[in-house]
């Protein structure tokens, strides 16, 4: 009879989250507010992005909210916003349902998107069968252009612009007898390795570029004695790499012990955290991380965004100025459209320049997409000073010398 | 009319869920799409239990059978292979998609369940799984590499036919497992779980249940994965080949009560209901209540849910 009890008990307890999920189709906005959703991973392998991201957006937020909000024509006043979250738990499958919960849960106006391109895929998707606005950075433009969405716009830089950056620094800022001969290739063996490798390989063959070592990456592998040996084999003087930061440390680690002298080091995803820096310390100095923006931009806002960042986290980062300017210029289209209404925020987004962002001037086309460039930036004593693309007074690029020279 | 009476009650409840779309509005509510999601693990965890629960073979291949069925789908779908007008649920495509998998799980299963058993078999199973993500990424243009399929979305008009497939394909896939373990093939395969060396010497060609058994699992588990693909409108390795598809079935179906029919439908509805309403309620700290919950159960309830009514009886 115990059990039985028990089964009881179980069951009412089952009830209770049906019954929530039930009643909140009933729950009704409330019109005074304008109520933004954003999946963000908040937990899952990337919930770090996703941290950066979410208190990015609540910067954009609060800075708009002090204003008193955005002017609605309807309401004859000027509307607040509210910003709702849900957890994407970093996985494409889950996203879907985070929308799905945005949407039908919380009863949001719009979206801003999550990060990176895997997810981005989806949750287009998922918004564009509900036909609501979905305004994102970090997706790549190819696979956007791909989607043909009708309901979303991306501010973001190209996969292919992106990995012509170090060909392009190569031959912008070095003199030529300073250009790598010797250029190593070595990409995480990963989705997003593959496919930065394919941009690289492609770019090179344009440039007159041949890798001398061109080598998956393996992820976690603790020791990288062999791949750095066919380095030294080959003169290897210059590195392109993608892979994670715990993978980048360990090999920075390994390249010093084997003292290959590597006079440019160009790493994606992996050399941007500031913990790479940390763990390294100096000799973190002349590697190069990819990044989407800059405090040092010269753009309203950058600066005191930087800061308020390094006060709140002790850290500088080249990504959140993207996340920033994702919801200003949402926020900036609903004040253009003198509402919140999705048709009028969507049309807003197409054919359109925005102006003043932390992003600089952004230009939208007739599929509401913008492109911004992909920066490059050399760590030198725990800072990721920004090169390229280059800001007039700002810091140039320096070649690492020897080991033994630094 | 005794053994009538659990067939009565499921059709009846199944038509009664047939009709919550036309009650809740399927673009509003979020209970549609709740129940979708749980009659897709419903799906995938009656699967496992024929595997698991009644044949005694640990399976860790959930993912891989439900990536090759979502696979099946896009590229059909892509390549525009039959010159039909619309792919989109499409039954010939679904059928197919959970046939690609019966001809890998005969494929695989044939080898390793003739040699492997327990542990070693679960590990055989991870490793196609592990090898099939490889072969995706690295697949170029036929597999979509890492970035997968994508499917045009413009398509979708409503949840419902999602709904209404989800839920026949949760019955279909009940079905299959009752009749199963009411038939021969069920004595067969309780036989072979709880003495193998006993049930071939009474004359039970053990392989064939076996891979059987598997392959029926792999049929539903790429059904399940077709429809995902209409949902999600991509597929990719990330999505579809990531362990939480072998996991979470195997989780529902032992806190449900594994070797039983009505287990794994209780543990998908009491898994998904946790995951959903903790994830909506408790963003960012979901894992912690819904791991507190796991452990509860599994303490206090070690054979599944539907045992300790059992016991109560």
């Amino acid at each position: 009879m115990k059990s039985k009890r028990i089964f009881w008990w179980f069951g009412l307890l089952c009830s209770i989250p049906i019954i929530c999920l039930v009643f909140s189709n009933f729950a009704m906005a409330a019109g005074k507010e304008i109520l933004i959703g954003a999946p963000v991973h908040m937990t899952g392998p990337l919930a770090p992005d996703g941290l950066e991201l979410k208190w990015a957006y609540e910067q954009a937020v609060a800075d708009w909210n002090k204003k008193g909000g955005i002017f609605i024509k309807s309401a004859n006043k000027k509307l607040p916003i509210r910003l709702v979250f849900a957890d994407d738990e970093s996985e494409p499958a889950k996203v879907a349902g985070a929308i799905e919960k945005l949407i039908k849960v919380d009863k949001v106006d719009l979206l801003l998107g999550t990060h990176s391109a895997t997810m981005s895929v989806p949750a287009i998707n998922t918004a564009e069968k509900y036909q609501m606005v979905y305004h994102c950075t970090t997706h790549w433009p190819e696979m956007f252009r791909d989607q043909k969405a009708k309901w979303a716009s991306v501010m973001f830089f190209s996969a292919v612009g992106a990995s012509e950056v170090p060909f392009i620094i190569w031959e912008t800022l070095l003199k030529k007898e300073d250009r790598p001969k010797n250029v190593a290739l070595l990409m995480e063996d990963s989705p997003d390795g593959q496919a930065f490798g394919g941009g690289f390989r492609s770019h090179a063959k344009t440039h007159g570029v041949t890798f001398a070592v061109d080598e998956p990456w393996a992820i976690g592998a603790k020791d990288y004695s062999s791949m750095i040996l066919k380095m030294k084999a080959k003169n290897v003087d210059a590195i392109l790499l993608y892979g994670a930061p715990t993978d980048a440390i360990t090999l920075v680690r390994q390249i010093k012990e084997a003292k290959l002298n590597v006079k440019y080091m160009h790493g994606w995803k992996g050399t941007w955290a500031v913990e790479f820096a940390q763990a390294l310390g100096k000799d973190a100095n002349y590697v190069i991380c990819d990044g989407f923006w800059s405090e040092e931009f010269p753009y309203p806002l950058c600066k005191e965004l930087g800061k308020r960042y390094t006060d709140k986290f002790k850290k500088r980062s080249v990504s959140i100025g993207a996340f920033y300017g994702t919801a200003q210029v949402l926020f900036m289209a609903i004040e253009r459209a003198k509402s919140y209404d999705k048709t009028a925020v969507r049309d807003a987004l197409r054919n359109a320049e925005y102006k003043g962002t932390v992003m600089g001037d952004l230009k939208f086309d007739e599929i509401g997409l913008a492109l911004f460039p992909s920066t490059a930036n050399q760590w030198w004593d725990g800072k990721q000073m920004l090169f390229y693309p280059p800001v007039k007074g700002g810091y140039q690029l320096k070649l690492a010398p020897e080991w033994g020279k630094r | 009319m005794k053994n009538l009476k659990p067939i009565t009650s499921v059709v009846l409840a199944t038509l009664l869920l047939g009709l919550i779309p036309f009650v809740s509005d399927s673009e509003k509510s979020y209970l549609v799409y709740f129940l979708f999601l749980t009659f897709c693990h419903i799906v995938l965890t009656q699967g496992w239990n024929l595997v698991a629960g009644y044949t005694g073979q640990v399976s860790l291949g959930t993912h891989a059978f439900f990536a090759l069925g979502a696979y099946t789908t896009a590229m059909i779908w892509r390549a525009d292979l039959f010159s039909w007008e619309n792919y989109y649920f499409d039954p010939v495509t679904m059928i197919l998609s959970g046939l690609v998998p019966v001809i890998f799980a005969l494929a695989i299963g044939i080898p390793l369940l003739s040699k492997l058993h327990g542990d070693y078999f679960a590990l055989g199973t991870l490793g196609f799984g592990e090898i099939l993500k490889v072969v995706c990424i690295k697949g170029g243009q036929f597999t979509g590499g890492p970035i997968g399929i994508m499917l045009p979305s413009s398509v979708y008009t409503t949840m419902r036919p999602h709904y209404w497939t989800a839920l026949f394909l949760a019955f279909l896939a009940t079905g299959v497992v009752y009749f199963m373990t009411k038939s021969r093939v069920g004595l067969a395969l309780v036989a072979i779980s709880e003495d193998e060396t006993a049930a071939s010497s009474s004359g039970i060609y053990i392989l064939k249940y076996k891979v059987l058994a598997f392959a029926i699992s792999a049929f539903l588990s790429g059904l399940c994965g077709s429809l995902y693909a209409y949902y999600l409108f991509q597929v990719s390795p990330e999505g579809f080949l990531i362990l939480r598809w072998t996991l979470y079935p195997v989780l529902m179906c032992v806190i449900g009560g594994s070797g039983t029919v009505v287990g794994p439908i209780l543990g998908s509805l009491l898994m998904t209901a946790v995951f959903t309403v903790t994830s909506i309620y408790l963003p960012g700290i979901h894992p912690i209540f819904s791991g507190i919950i796991i452990i509860l159960v599994m303490l206090f309830m070690p054979n599944g849910i539907i045992r300790l009514w059992k016991k109560g009886v």
